[in-house]
């Protein structure tokens, strides 16, 4: 699944670090979500899309599932 | 001592290690012995190692400091929970190699495998019951229950 997190991170001019502590993650987890090793819990994904302003289905594109593991 | 750790997530794993290594330690004092001092020193060095090192692991900026110190996320979180099934599945795996070897063998060291296998199994057991297996109730369509079950794709 495809998402827009670190194209809105850096739209914003944000750090990994920045967004992880908005989040409540640890800087590892932004940067495993950001390269698509790692798919959010349904809540984190909510924060996420919340955080940046998007709907959850804009900012996770369901249709690319290449990056799954 | 629980309200002074408990607002210190860094020193949970050392604690519970230093409780550890103190109680196998008076299992040596109580176990006596000519040389119980000697084994009950080299129980406090390692538990001293230990705690110190998983308080030394708590404070790097990586998954294996945030488990140590207490303060893992989501994704570390699952990280953990994978490896401690894989050690699950491990130990199960040599525990049951281990049963079978000593029932071959006609050994009587056959009970500590056996032991473990059914402790894993228990608390396997266990785990499906407290998390809510069969919780789901009734279906809301009766019809429906008769229908195979839906893939589910991941």
């Amino acid at each position: 699944m495809r998402n827009r997190v670190r194209e809105q991170r850096t739209q914003r001019g944000m750090s990994q670090a920045e967004v992880a502590a908005a989040l409540g993650v640890s800087r590892q987890t932004v940067i495993s979500i950001e390269n698509g090793r790692y798919l959010p819990s349904l809540p984190l994904a909510f924060r996420i899309a919340r955080y940046f302003d998007l709907p959850v289905d804009k900012m996770f594109d369901p249709d690319h599932e290449e990056a799954d593991r | 001592m629980m309200s002074f750790i408990r607002p210190r997530p860094r020193l949970r794993k050392p604690a519970w290690t230093v409780l550890a290594g103190a109680v196998f330690a008076a299992a040596w004092v109580i176990r006596g012995g000519p040389q119980w001092w000697l084994f009950v020193t080299l129980v406090a060095v390692a538990t001293a190692g230990r705690a110190f090192a998983f308080y030394a692991w708590a404070g790097e900026d990586d998954d294996v400091g945030a488990l140590a110190g207490s303060r893992a996320d989501e994704r570390q979180k699952q990280l953990s929970l994978r490896s401690r099934a894989l050690a699950f599945n491990l130990t199960a795996l040599a525990a049951f190699a281990g049963l079978t070897a000593a029932v071959a063998l006609r050994a009587s060291w056959w009970w500590p495998f056996a032991v473990t296998l059914g402790t894993l199994g228990l608390g396997y057991l266990f785990g499906l019951s407290s998390y809510g297996i069969a919780e789901e109730g009734p279906a809301d369509d009766p019809a429906s229950e008769r229908q195979p079950p839906a893939p589910v794709s991941r």
